[in-house]
């Protein structure tokens, strides 16, 4: 029983050695990233927008931080 | 060759200064740099220099129609097996080989900037005047 426990430890460290190691596999050419360049590939699809509304948040809660943008508190700026 | 559909032969610049150029549409820093290696190329195609552009794009259309925009007067390849950039070893997009008149690979450009425009014309003419 002892030892089915240990075994299966193993081999579930095991494997996720495995899987991190298989991620460097994913590696992309830098001929190959067509697809990666396109505007729906983008974290910030509209970066202005994201922009300003993280502003209004900011001004509205009365906090800032996290996002690197100015202001805050007043809803003044 | 674009349009053409015929092979590319590099032994058809021999004696030439060539500069092969990796660029694709969908990467802006090549885009920039086409108008400024166009007109090097004419400033100095009646010294023996001479650019070769290589498309990598995954769609040889989306490089079609760029070019029937944005003309160029150089030759443009289009890779369709997609082994080319491998084979050169290609780090960044875009890469600029340049080449001797011996045919031999003497530096590499990686990325375009504006600010690069002197380096690239001062690499072009310092093989230029080497002897043939």
């Amino acid at each position: 029983m002892f030892w089915n426990i240990q075994y299966s430890r193993a081999s579930l460290v095991l494997l996720i050695v495995f899987s991190v190691l298989m991620l460097e596999g994913c590696s992309v050419a830098p001929w190959e990233r067509g697809n990666l360049a396109k505007k729906q590939m983008l974290i910030v699809p509209n970066p202005n927008r994201t922009a300003l509304r993280q502003h209004v948040f900011d001004s509205k809660e009365s906090s800032q931080g996290g996002m690197g943008s100015a202001g805050g508190g007043c809803g003044c700026n | 060759m674009m349009n053409s559909g015929q092979n590319l032969d590099l032994t058809n610049y021999k004696n030439q200064v060539l500069l092969i150029d990796f660029w694709a549409t969908w990467c802006p820093p090549c885009k920039q740099s086409m108008p400024f290696l166009n007109a090097l190329r004419n400033e100095f195609l009646d010294k023996g220099f001479e650019i070769i552009a290589i498309n990598v794009d995954e769609d040889s259309q989306d490089a079609q129609s760029f070019l029937e925009k944005y003309p160029v007067d150089y030759q443009v390849a289009y890779d369709e097996r997609g082994d080319c950039p491998a084979k050169y070893d290609v780090k960044a997009m875009p890469s600029s080989y340049f080449i001797d008149r011996q045919g031999k690979l003497r530096y590499v450009h990686l990325g375009f900037r504006h600010a690069d425009e002197t380096e690239i014309r001062t690499r072009v003419l310092e093989l230029l005047q080497e002897s043939r």
